[in-house]
């Protein structure tokens, strides 16, 4: 939004204030990391639109292994390429801050674990979700056995009507009764 | 076909924003997003018509909050919020100011908050990258700084500043009454003192610091008086100690409080371990490569461990029952192993405090050597038993979590029982063995020529306890953590990849921590100044400690879950407290005072001051206090505070109930929408409706 050296407005910033969970001095910090993503040409478009490949080059979501999954949920692009505009961005360190609620980020959580974009989380969704955490490399992955008990045992305690899927309400409802959630699901600049 | 490529990309797509509470016409959405995939697939269509259905004139806040909450793109929420404020109706010049203080004075509340907690950013950064179990060994160490600092002023209010006030002028309060032998007490060093010599007695409190306000011995026994107000002194020295001790409790109760709370909410950890570690497992915090991998290995290590648990628990279901008795046997064996360990120990550092006290009075380092060995080997013995006691766990085969539990439990137990062992000592030689009419006690009931002023001997164990801790703390950081992380990050061999970084363990970390706290609460009574030097080492300890994890630590493979921990932090102090509180109650109530030193000598206990002070209050205090102490005032007291509680239970267990009757309905709901669908599916074949996406939208 601007030049090299570009402020945001104290309107702006006082909009973000209220529409965010975010401090000022977070607001503001985002806004210095963001554009350094920019190029030269791009820093003089009102909204620029940074591509993802761009985004993961961020120490703090580089490696995260949900980092594609993260860009993608928070993403307004019509392509659905998971590029974000700055209010994206904010929208995502909003979400991932100090203050927010716990319905927001169990919200996002869901949305980011639901790998195929259907609502619920399903054996497919729960096995990608289960390697991405354990690791992608053979070594590091379940043995097939073992990854069939996990997500059965995983189904038998959180699928609560049967339908052997999670949904939105019984993920909250598992979130809810983890006391560690909230201060774990944190990204800070 | 059209739809087709609709389909693929949009038809499946779920709207999360559907359920939200915003007025929108969800049908229409439906059929918009099968006819047009460019249109914006996550944004509702906001009906411009009607009015959001919360329309407070409590202030700004109450909307702002919600539309925070919202799970929506930033554009909506800015175009919620100017929709909003369209709606807001027309306000008062009083009611616009009277909303704009309450939102600045929110914006001056949060400032504040972040401004005055001690060291939040530090935490936080901790928190971020070592995690949580990490952060809750800070945050238990920053809450014992607070507590030990105001512990200080409450004492320097009460205790050392009248002293100070009143020192030269004051009446004596009792009658010097005694052998001329008992009341003779001079710490003050004779002659010339070697230079060095100012180094050792810092380090053990003896010479120029005995007869200092840090120690019991120097404050008297007189009732200051300054025109028309008297301060008694000897009193208001109990009655402060006293009151440090409940306050402290207070305080320990009221975390563990918030602490429980969050315990119980959670309804204990085995219920859906799996679903908790999967979907809340991991940190996003993590940064850099290292750590994402270690964190990877982390929830690996920990879902195999749950997993084999599972299988193990299965396996042990089905043990013969002669397999029983083994291991059964096994495990009796293990435990009597263990608690002779401990015995062992104990039986150690009692004959360590008898020799070190035969040996007082040595000069040079061989006699400061003598003077800290019980100390040195309390430390060694709170070193070596634990790794033992890891090993025996190893045989037993509990489960991985029973064994960290019962190793923790065994090590808080070691730690107390070696203070208490190191207090029985001193207990044992300054009443000659119980027997206060025999030998040396008979005098002055109490060994007057060995300790002279037995109070500040004992305060000045408690002070070299403190001290000593704290150089080993220092030591081993300089001497062990910093070199072991120099040599294996520049030695390439495979011997120290095997050893590895430190590993900042955080169950041991904290009950050295406990263990600090204890000495300090037993030592309350005799060393005032105790807490303020607590103080200062806590804070230098924080430090310290923060610069070790963040140079030389690497995360722990084995976490330490972080809000239930925080629970059993503040159960193992408590423990350590009730050791204190004995330890101070027996000394109030048995032990003579002495008499050459301190504010109660002559009095034939040091709790006697009170029912000698409560005779000269006026007649209708003391009879208004025996009526409080009556039996008409404390059994309907007692009755009314079982009333509150039965109260509490039935609304606890009304709660409980509510809980359960909630995920019986939740269950209900799902089985319904089952049925719901299969009808559907029923009248749509009956009535040979072509299957429509509408039908997958229903799921």
């Amino acid at each position: 939004m601007g030049t090299t050296a570009s402020k945001l407005g104290k309107d702006l910033l006082s909009e973000y204030q209220e529409l965010t969970f975010l401090t000022k001095q977070e607001i503001l910090c985002a806004h210095k990391r963001f554009t350094e993503l920019l190029t030269k040409d791009e820093k003089d478009l009102p909204n620029a639109r940074v591509p993802m490949e761009r985004i993961l080059t961020l120490p703090e979501l580089k490696s995260n292994p949900f980092r594609e999954r993260i860009c993608h949920v928070f993403s307004t692009s019509e392509d659905k390429d998971g590029s974000l505009t700055f209010e994206d961005f904010l929208d995502l360190l909003s979400a991932f801050s100090d203050s927010a609620t716990l319905e927001i980020k169990s919200h996002y959580a869901f949305r980011i674990f639901d790998f195929d974009d259907d609502g619920t989380l399903d054996r497919g969704d729960l096995e990608k979700l289960v390697n991405c955490l354990t690791g992608e490399t053979d070594d590091t992955r379940l043995t097939p056995e073992e990854m069939r008990q996990l997500i059965s045992n995983i189904l038998e305690e959180s699928d609560i009507d049967k339908d052997g899927t999670v949904n939105l309400s019984e993920f909250q409802h598992v979130i809810s009764r983890s006391p560690d959630f909230v201060s774990s699901f944190k990204i800070v600049l | 076909m059209a739809s087709d490529p609709q389909k693929q990309g949009s038809g499946k797509l779920y709207d999360y924003t559907e359920g939200n509470g915003y007025p929108g016409d969800q049908q229409a959405l439906r059929l918009r997003r099968i006819s047009s995939p460019a249109s914006s697939q996550n944004y509702p269509q906001f009906n411009w018509s009607s009015a959001p259905s919360e329309e407070d004139e409590n202030g700004n806040s109450e909307p702002h909050r919600d539309l925070r909450s919202a799970p929506l793109p930033m554009a909506l929420k800015r175009a919620i919020r100017q929709v909003q404020q369209m709606h807001v109706p027309v306000v008062s010049s009083v009611e616009s100011w009277k909303r704009k203080k309450t939102k600045s004075l929110h914006k001056l509340k949060d400032n504040a908050r972040g401004f005055l907690t001690l060291w939040n950013k530090s935490l936080q950064k901790i928190g971020g990258n070592f995690g949580g179990g990490v952060q809750s060994y800070f945050l238990f160490l920053r809450f014992l700084v607070v507590l030990n600092f105001v512990s200080f002023l409450l004492i320097a209010g009460f205790v050392l500043i009248p002293n100070i006030v009143f020192r030269s002028d004051g009446t004596s309060l009792a009658n010097s009454t005694g052998p001329e032998k008992c009341m003779e007490y001079d710490p003050n060093p004779q002659g010339l003192v070697v230079f060095y010599k100012y180094f050792l007695d810092l380090l053990s409190g003896t010479g120029f610091m005995e007869y200092s306000y840090l120690f019991y011995g120097y404050y008297n026994n007189t009732l200051g008086e300054d025109r028309n107000f008297s301060y008694n002194i000897p009193l208001a020295y109990l009655f402060t100690v006293v009151f440090y001790f409940i306050f402290c409790l207070i305080c320990i109760i009221a975390r563990m409080g918030t602490a429980a709370r969050v315990a119980v909410a959670t309804g204990g950890s085995t219920v859906a371990n799996y679903s908790m570690i999967v979907f809340t497992g991991w940190d996003y915090g993590c940064l850099g490569g290292k750590a994402t991998k270690l964190k990877q290995n982390n929830i690996h290590y920990r879902l195999q461990v749950d997993l084999e648990e599972e299988r193990i628990k299965k396996q042990a279901a089905a043990l013969t029952s002669c397999q029983k008795v083994v291991l059964y046997s096994l495990r009796v064996l293990m435990f009597l192993i263990s608690c002779g360990l401990i015995g062992a120990a104990f039986y150690c550092i009692f004959l360590a405090t008898n020799f070190s006290q035969q040996r007082s009075g040595e000069q040079g380092i061989l006699g400061l050597i003598f003077e800290y060995l019980p100390s040195i080997v309390i430390t060694a013995g709170n070193f070596l038993v634990p790794l033992l006691c890891d090993q025996i766990a190893l045989i037993e085969r509990y489960a991985p979590s029973t064994t960290v539990i019962m190793a923790l439990l065994r090590a808080v137990f070691l730690r107390l029982v070696s203070l208490g062992a190191l207090l029985f000592t001193l207990w044992r030689q300054i009443t000659c063995e119980g027997h206060t009419d025999s030998g040396a006690c008979e005098l002055c009931q109490y060994n007057h020529e060995v300790y002279p002023c037995w109070e500040t001997r004992v305060g000045q164990e408690m002070y070299k306890l403190t001290l000593f801790d704290f150089l080993i703390n220092v030591a081993v950081l300089v001497l062990v953590e910093f070199p072991r992380r120099m040599v294996v990050d520049n030695w390439p061999s495979k011997l120290a990849q095997w050893v590895g970084r430190q590993e900042f363990v955080v169950p041991y970390n904290v009950l050295s921590l406990v263990y600090g706290q204890t000495v300090v609460w037993t030592g309350a009574l005799f060393c005032p100044l105790l807490p303020l030097i607590n103080t200062i080492k806590f804070v230098i300890l924080f430090y310290c400690k923060k610069i070790t994890l963040f140079y030389n630590c690497r995360p722990a493979l084995k976490t330490f879950r972080s809000t239930t921990s925080a629970f059993f932090f503040l159960v193992v102090l408590l423990f350590g407290w009730i050791l204190a509180t004995a330890v101070m109650i027996y000394s109030l109530a048995e032990i003579r005072p002495s008499m050459g030193c301190g504010p109660f000598r002559f009095l034939s206990n040091i709790w006697s001051i009170v029912p000698t002070s409560f005779y000269s209050l006026s007649t209708t205090t003391q009879e208004f206090l025996f009526f409080i102490g009556s039996q008409a005032f404390t059994i309907p007291l007692f009755v009314l505070s079982c009333v509150v509680m039965c109260y509490f239970i039935a609304l606890a267990s009304v709660y409980g109930k509510n809980v359960a009757l909630l995920r019986a309905q939740l269950k209900l709901e799902g089985r319904d929408k089952q049925f719901l669908v299969k009808q559907i599916a029923e009248l749509s074949r009956q009535l040979q409706i072509p299957k429509h996406n509408g039908v997958q939208d229903c799921r």
